[in-house]
């Protein structure tokens, strides 16, 4: 819990996937207040969402044609979010990527914005 | 061959009419008919804002039909689609096995709920990692 080097500055403390399970949360808590405001502060938000949110809901099959739920994984930019921000499982990533470059092909979503 | 089920989406141009856009999906309801498919459903989404201009349009008709067939059958409908004025965009899914598959997870989540409850222990909402 201790070991981890969190020094290496705020941005790449994030997108480490080994600082995630267990006990990480409180460890990285600790650590991201004393490396700096910004960061910290960044750290714990994604720390936080640690199950998959298509596993605690229940959503077996990621339906290209609800955009509503698709969306929340697209920001503005167009860009799908990465799996370490959101914490999806693998699985229901790659129907997330699916669904999101048919829901493209359609004209429901962006392949990129502005 | 068995049948499969395929979602076909089109995006109709939006100068048409709406009874335009009604003989357009009646139009690929023919195609899918004569090729052996059948028609599950129809849905008429009707005019939404496009994503992104497709054609020099940024607005069309959303049309949705669910039908059963075998693959020639897409194949034939996709062609027929392709050749067809005034649809600007469409897309096919097969969709069967994908719920199918989602179907079966949920049957075995609420065996796994049922066994559960059975023991008498209440356990937190990780279902998704329930065996068997």
């Amino acid at each position: 819990m201790s070991s981890q080097g969190n020094f290496g500055g705020g941005e790449r403390g994030i997108g480490r996937p080994g600082g995630r399970p267990g006990g990480g949360g409180s460890g990285g808590r600790g650590a991201g207040g004393g490396a700096g405001k910004d960061g910290g502060g960044k750290r714990y938000f994604f720390r936080r969402r640690k199950v998959c949110k298509f596993c605690a809901d229940k959503i077996d099959y990621v339906d290209y044609k609800d955009i509503k739920l698709i969306s929340q994984f697209v920001p503005e930019r167009g860009k799908i979010l990465p799996r370490r921000m959101f914490g999806t499982c693998a699985g229901h990533q790659r129907k997330l990527t699916e669904a999101v470059n048919r829901a493209r092909h359609i004209a429901l979503l962006p392949y990129a914005a502005d | 061959m068995s049948d499969r089920t395929y979602e076909i989406l089109f995006i109709a141009d939006p100068n048409l009419g709406e009874p335009e856009v009604d003989a357009l999906a009646a139009q690929v309801q023919g195609f899918v008919e004569k090729d052996g498919g059948k028609l599950q459903k129809m849905e008429k989404w009707g005019k939404k804002r496009l994503a992104y201009d497709v054609r020099r349009h940024r607005e069309g008709y959303y049309v949705l039909l669910v039908a059963e067939g075998s693959g020639a059958m897409v194949k034939e409908v996709e062609r027929r689609i392709k050749v067809t004025d005034g649809i600007i965009r469409y897309l096919t899914v097969r969709v069967d096995e994908e719920l199918r598959k989602a179907e079966r997870r949920k049957a075995k989540r609420a065996l796994g709920e049922e066994k559960r409850r059975g023991r008498g222990g209440s356990q937190p909402a990780r279902d998704a990692e329930v065996q068997q």
